[in-house]
């Protein structure tokens, strides 16, 4: 191999480890909270562009972290199952209702489909704030249960009663979540997406069945947001119908739009910034929505192709002035 | 191998395509000619799942395919081109052509993400189909330039290279000539005989006469709809009904 094919796998060890170590370096619990935070916005972020990859955009995320969220914590305390064994399911529960809708929805198209999953997101607040006998309508579950510890003699004793478990917890998930993103979206299923993306005509006239696929992208990236439904119902102990729907739908995908839609990175850099900068300003929380419907339309105006296209775009500007000179 | 009957279709109270029979036989290379507004766009629709007839059939193959979705179609042997330029315009050209080998690559969600052995081959034999689809055609370009980027006439060639990928038995070509410039027309209109060579039947929908008359062993001009005349190239010119379709009927012009 040569060297250069080399830095890229090195660099990103190199981070695993430093992200790794860093709870040896940072153990104020409010740092940690916040990089569990981020690392959640993560998974919802990449996701919701991995939906966006066959050219539909989903505004209705919220609804499936909500959706994970209550399907978990009502697995584990009506069923007594495990955590470990609720948070898969509570994925598969999302992507089945995403199969399920997914139909019916991918006959609308841009807008349209964005419109209707949205409308599905407050559906999903409104039937768990009815249903009350399941959900505990709008006040909501409380006193869900801690992960179940995983202890191995000598090895490994995690019990999830500090923050730092929980931070190792989202690390490994984020991972596992980014891996399989990448890998399918690396696949010629993400070239069938991306093909579905530019034209959905021109990909069944090859043969392509662009419906199919594109409910397939949709419930995939539904079961991540399951996932991290899950794991937040587990992380606060309790959550109501309103915790999670419209606002974080619409606040994933800011995240989603101004680190960039063009790249795999791009809603990680968005995701890690949109959540670290609010944390900074912490006196001024309730002007977040405003905050954010600015940054948003700085970034549309401004910087289209969102925060990952800066350096290209800095670059080009400063050859520019050299070249006047 | 395609016969279409009583192929109808309405747009609101306006028949688009009135009672079409045609048939058309393996190796053939046939032409739809017409006046703007005849039709011709719509018939393509029809037998490629665009547009659902309101009445009539379609048959490829002694299997009837009418109303079938457009990818369902595909899949029987039937792939068309578009008349404005429909191409993958992020993709490069060779992934363009990559992208449209979906039917040779039977796809399998845990091969992708694990990258087997077997999906890796699999991906090394699309890319030799797709080099060599891409040498056929002449679009050897730059491996990294976005497709969008191509001058018109080489996106028109791309659309056909695109669809020959999708390895049809009959091409529908709608205008694969219009806009291109004279140099480029003499190309594609070898490109397609090169094709028809190789043993795909081509149906082709064109503008541009003398290129209709000088490809096609057979043509059929549609006119508001209806088949009006059909026959060898010599006999569609000297037809009355084709000259007045195109000329008018002379009360006016005198």
């Amino acid at each position: 191999m040569s060297k250069r094919k080399l830095i890229k796998p090195l660099s990103y060890g190199a981070l695993l480890v430093v992200l790794f170590l860093l709870p040896l370096f940072i153990a104020q619990p409010y740092v940690l909270h916040v990089l569990i935070m981020v690392g959640i916005n993560i998974i919802l972020a990449s996701s919701l562009r991995f939906i966006a990859t066959s050219g539909q955009i989903s505004l209705g995320h919220g609804g499936m972290v909500s959706v994970g969220a209550f399907t978990s914590a009502l697995l584990v305390m009506k069923l007594g199952l495990s955590f470990w064994a609720s948070l898969p399911l509570a994925g598969v529960a999302t992507m089945i209702l995403a199969l399920l809708v997914g139909y019916p929805f991918v006959r609308l198209k841009g807008i349209y489909f964005a419109m209707i999953t949205l409308f599905l997101a407050e559906f999903i607040r409104l039937t768990a704030e009815q249903w009350k006998r399941l959900t505990g309508g709008v006040a909501g579950i409380i006193a869900i249960p801690r992960p179940n510890a995983v202890i191995i003699p000598g090895l490994l004793n995690v019990d999830f009663t500090s923050k730092v478990d929980f931070y190792y917890l989202v690390l490994v998930m984020v991972v596992v979540t980014l891996l399989i993103l990448y890998a399918i979206e690396s696949s010629r299923i993400g070239m069938t997406f991306f093909s579905i993306q530019q034209s959905e005509f021109l990909a069944e006239s090859i043969g392509i069945n662009s419906s199919s696929f594109r409910v397939l992208a949709f419930s995939i990236g539904c079961f991540f947001a399951g996932i991290a439904g899950a794991f937040y119902s587990h992380y606060f102990t309790a959550m109501s119908p309103s915790s999670f729907g419209f606002l974080l739908g619409i606040n994933v995908f800011i995240y989603m739009v101004v680190g960039g839609m063009l790249r795999f990175y791009g809603p990680i850099i968005g995701a890690f910034i949109l959540t670290v900068v609010p944390e900074l300003a912490r006196e001024v929380k309730e002007f977040e929505p405003f905050v954010f419907a600015g940054i948003l339309l700085l970034i549309i105006l401004f910087l289209p192709e969102g925060l990952i296209s800066l350096p290209q775009r800095l670059n080009r500007i400063i050859k520019k002035r050299f070249s006047h000179a | 191998m395609l016969e279409i009957s009583g192929l109808t279709k309405y747009f609101g109270g306006l028949a688009a395509v009135n009672e079409l029979d045609l048939d058309i036989s393996p190796g053939e290379l046939v032409g739809l000619i017409g006046p703007n507004g005849a039709g011709k766009t719509t018939v393509f629709n029809l037998i490629t799942g665009f547009l659902r007839p309101t009445k009539g059939k379609v048959v490829f193959n002694g299997r009837d395919v009418t109303g079938q979705k457009p990818h369902f179609i595909a899949k029987t042997g039937i792939v068309r081109t578009f008349q404005a330029i429909t191409i993958f315009a992020n993709f490069s050209v060779l992934e363009n052509v990559i992208a449209a080998c979906y039917l040779q690559a039977k796809l399998n969600l845990g091969e992708a993400i694990l990258h087997t052995s077997s999906s890796r081959k699999k991906e090394e034999r699309v890319l030799d189909r797709a080099l060599e689809i891409v040498h056929f055609v002449g679009l050897d370009t730059p491996k990294d330039t976005p497709a969008r980027s191509l001058p018109h006439g080489y996106k028109k060639i791309l659309g056909i290279a695109i669809s020959m990928a999708a390895d049809p038995e009959l091409l529908l070509l709608d205008e694969p000539l219009s806009g291109m410039n004279a140099e480029e027309v003499n190309r594609a209109i070898a490109l397609i005989r090169r094709i028809w060579e190789r043993g795909t039947t081509i149906f082709l929908i064109e503008h541009n006469m003398r290129a209709a008359m000088n490809l096609c062993q057979r043509i059929i001009v549609l006119e508001t709809g209806r088949k009006i005349a059909e026959g060898s190239p010599e006999e569609v010119k000297a037809n009355k009904k084709v000259i007045q379709a195109y000329l008018g009927t002379g009360k006016h012009a005198t």
